[in-house]
């Protein structure tokens, strides 16, 4: 017979690196037509984090997203990057965009204070002009702002910045310190079913609250979700590197080590929830890692609240999840003749 | 098309060669790249990159059509001229000294254009926090799934074949294979020259002797989680060109290219100016390719030959030689009051590092932090030792450490509040960390929405409470 549950699973995430610097640089050039030309040494792993550096730095501009072309990842052309590591692109390789972007936007400020007569310090970047802030009538084209800078004033609109998410080392005794800069909070729930016959367990549905800071780009934060949760179903039930007694794998390939499909995913309902970090590039943090952290977790205490038995150790194959059932039935066999 | 269906069978009777078997059912595989008329180039960009508030745009990425169109370039869609192809024998033995490498036979076969061994790597050891992993196995193997030669041929079939014809004779040595048992003093060492506890970490906090004579009850489990791969959609893959300037340019899905550079001139000795990496488009990373793999000796293989050489790892490969995610040992000590509030827990984290370091000491210190959960803890003790085994070696994935502690507190706060006839939403609300709270290293937490995302993971789930 089928039978329901639903289980919790709640987490918090650092973002970056532990204690150890993990600084990211970045260069943003103003092209002539307002354009701009992101370099950064980070790498695009599928996860999107170049759409949402160009997001940042054309927020920084007042410019688009699509406004701003990103070049990556070449260690004779991009500047220094820790990579695409510990969730920490949008954290600190974002703090790095925007505070290059504002860099070249000072150039811009200046050149721009030039032509409207008021003091660097008035003006802003948006919708692709530079105007004065509360007077958006007085404004000049980003655009002929960048050329006017390069042309006339002899300095082109190029910001360079670097940036390191501070730290306290930790004492090797009581492990004391600030180990990271900022952490991320989120909840799943999953609903499963058990067939306490076969043990074989089916997910229904996961609910996901994550926390992030700023949603930067809230539908690339939804696929994060909903990719780490595949791959936190995989790690609860089914996937496992298995060896023979001399220490060699016996199913490295994908007939023998079984891993969640399309049809194993769920229907997965994704909350973010509203939160914002000042220390983040507009408030944001992270989302990458965390995502796939709370699944096995909800996964194994819904597979709990089914049939009431604790599953030990992952992955809590259909095999193992009937042996826990049938040892719980033996138990209550000899609670009830005893 | 018709015509061409019948030419083709006419062709398929005669058919002679492999070649002429392995293009016959040409007419019926889907095109790898769109035809050019079946797409329009000058597209507008969606609506959600045109708009100047950047921030909070749900922003399509720029190479997503090309994705669809089958333009994006991954390294299995480059090829240079003369460009050869590599593949690495692997010792399918777990602890060994390797007595003698036979590369003759493989050097004889024709389309065989260099061989490569552990002794030609200028600086034959790599990694990020000890440099204790050979770029090929030297005189010792450490586990089943290390490189003990390499081979650079004119197809990937002529090189498979040749590192079979490479013959190595070891001499097997005694093993370990399980963390716990590798802890102890007697046991066999994996690497000659320590412990096999390489690398442990300590956090207090308060008094736990005290929180737990305090308690209203102690619940005491042992947790344990598996080894697992990343499985990325496209394995490991390089391409390395040394010029005639002696300057080597490293196309590779590597995911941190900056300091990878750093680790491939260490292993090869050469100024880092002279090295170009390039990062590609990457079919998946989730941590597994947060390291150098074979860069080293694709760039020796290509100094040899003065060509191109690619080397692409099989998905047996992807198993068996890159980094997987450590199995962890768990045990939980945890004493709360009749409430459900947690006063005291005890931790002891045991990781099975496999062979060699890599980033398990990151992964240590991420699991001791963040081991007690999203929760207020005042006393606090967690033991954490990272071991060798001789096993595939573990690495950086997806979490650090985290999913597998995640496992543990979250199924030990589910029986607590099954013992205390709590709801398990309502006794984590209880527990939660607010804004200010203490971290268990004692730092002020900002930020925090732990409580937020469990009230609103439970608003869409439609949670009712009742006692579990």
């Amino acid at each position: 017979m089928k039978r329901r549950g639903r289980g919790i699973g709640c987490m918090w995430y650092p973002i970056g690196f532990t204690v150890a610097a993990n600084p990211s640089a970045a260069t943003v050039k103003v092209n002539e037509d307002g354009t701009a030309t992101l370099l950064t040494g980070t790498v695009e792993t599928g996860q999107g984090a170049l759409t949402v550096l160009a997001q940042i730095a054309a927020q920084a501009l007042g410019i688009a997203t699509d406004d701003v072309h990103v070049v990556s990842a070449d260690t004779d052309a991009t500047p220094m990057d820790t990579g695409a590591i510990a969730s920490r692109t949008t954290y600190v390789t974002g703090n790095a965009v925007r505070l290059a972007a504002e860099n070249a936007r000072t150039i811009l400020f200046e050149a721009a204070a030039d032509l409207l007569r008021v003091k660097p310090g008035q003006l802003e970047a948006k919708d692709r002009k530079i105007q004065v802030k509360g007077y958006p009538q007085r404004c000049v084209d980003i655009a002929d702002i960048a050329g006017h800078a390069q042309t006339k004033l002899g300095q082109p609109p190029i910001g360079t910045a670097s940036w390191n998410p501070p730290t306290v080392a930790m004492d090797p005794e009581t492990g004391q310190g600030q180990p990271f800069s900022t952490y991320v909070y989120a909840t799943q729930i999953a609903e499963v079913d058990v067939d306490d016959e076969t043990g074989e367990v089916e997910i229904v549905r996961i609910v996901a609250a994550h926390d992030c800071g700023t949603a930067i780009n809230p539908m690339l934060v939804e696929g994060q979700v909903e990719g780490g949760i595949a791959m936190g179903i995989g790690y609860a039930l089914q996937e496992e590197i298995l060896f023979d007694d001399k220490g060699r794998q016996v199913n490295p390939n994908l007939t023998n080590y079984i891993m969640p499909t399309s049809l194993d995913v769920p229907d997965i309902d994704v909350s973010i929830v509203s939160n914002t970090d000042p220390t983040g590039p507009f408030g944001a943090k992270g989302v990458g890692e965390p995502t796939s952290v709370p699944t096995a977790a909800a996964i194994l205490n819904a597979i709990h609240d089914a049939v009431g038995v604790r599953v030990h150790s992952l992955p809590a194959t259909a095999e193992k999840v009937l042996a826990a059932i049938k040892a719980k039935r033996a138990a209550e066999q000899r609670q009830i003749a005893g | 098309m018709n015509e061409r269906v019948k030419l083709q069978e006419a062709d398929r009777v005669e058919a002679k060669t492999p070649e002429d078997l392995r293009r016959a059912d040409e007419d019926l595989r889907l095109p790898a790249i769109a035809p050019r008329e079946q797409y329009p180039i000058d597209v507008r960009a969606p609506e959600a990159r045109e708009q100047t508030n950047a921030v909070g745009q749900r922003a399509t990425r720029p190479d997503n059509r090309l994705q669809g169109l089958g333009q994006l370039k991954y390294i299995a869609d480059f090829s240079f001229p003369g460009m050869l192809f590599a593949r690495i024998k692997r010792a399918g033995i777990a602890a060994a000294r390797i007595v003698r490498i036979d590369t003759s036979a493989a050097e004889a076969m024709p389309g065989v254009m260099a061989v490569l061994t552990g002794s030609e790597i200028p600086v034959n050891s790599f990694g990020p926090s000890y440099q204790d992993q050979p770029v090929l196995a030297q005189d010792r193997v450490f586990h089943a799934g290390d490189g003990v030669a390499a081979v650079a041929a004119v197809t990937e079939q002529i090189a498979e074949e040749a590192v079979e014809r490479i013959v190595v004779e070891y001499e097997p040595l005694p093993a370990v294979f399980d963390p716990i048992e590798a802890m102890r003093d007697d046991a066999v060492r994996v690497h000659e020259d320590g412990s096999n506890i390489y690398t442990s970490k300590t956090i207090r906090k308060g008094d736990i002797e005290k929180g737990f004579a305090d308690s209203y009850r102690i619940f005491e489990e042992t947790f344990r989680t598996q080894m697992v791969e990343h499985v990325p959609l496209e394995p490991h893959a390089a391409i390395a060109d040394w010029d005639a300037n002696g300057r080597v340019t490293i196309w590779s899905t590597l995911g941190r290219i900056t300091l990878g550079r750093a680790d491939i001139a260490r292993t090869l000795k050469m100024p880092m100016s002279r090295i170009r990496i390039a990062g590609t488009i990457v079919g998946g990373n989730f941590g597994g390719k947060n390291e150098i793999t074979q860069e080293p000796v694709l760039a020796l293989l290509s100094k040899k030959t003065g060509r191109p050489v690619k080397g692409t790892y099989s998905r047996e490969e992807e198993f068996l030689a890159t980094t997987t995610r450590h199995p962890f040992i768990m045990d939980y000590k945890t004493g709360v009051t009749k409430e459900g509030r947690i006063l005291a827990r005890k931790i002891r984290l045991v990781l099975d590092g496999g062979a060699y370091c890599s980033w398990s000491e990151t992964t240590l210190g991420k699991a001791c932090i963040l081991s007690s959960g999203p929760y207020k803890v005042e006393n606090l003790l967690v033991e954490a030792f990272a071991v060798y085994t001789n096993k595939t070696m573990t690495g950086a994935m997806r979490g650090f450490g985290a999913p597998q502690v995640c496992f543990a507190y979250e199924s030990q706060m589910d029986d607590i509040a099954r013992a205390l006839d709590i709801d398990p939403l309502e006794i984590r609300l209880r527990n939660a960390f607010d804004e200010g709270a203490i971290s268990p290293t004692g730092q002020v937490l900002h930020s925090v929405v732990v409580k937020e995302s469990l009230a609103k993971a439970a608003e869409r789930f439609g949670w009712e409470a009742r006692t579990p």
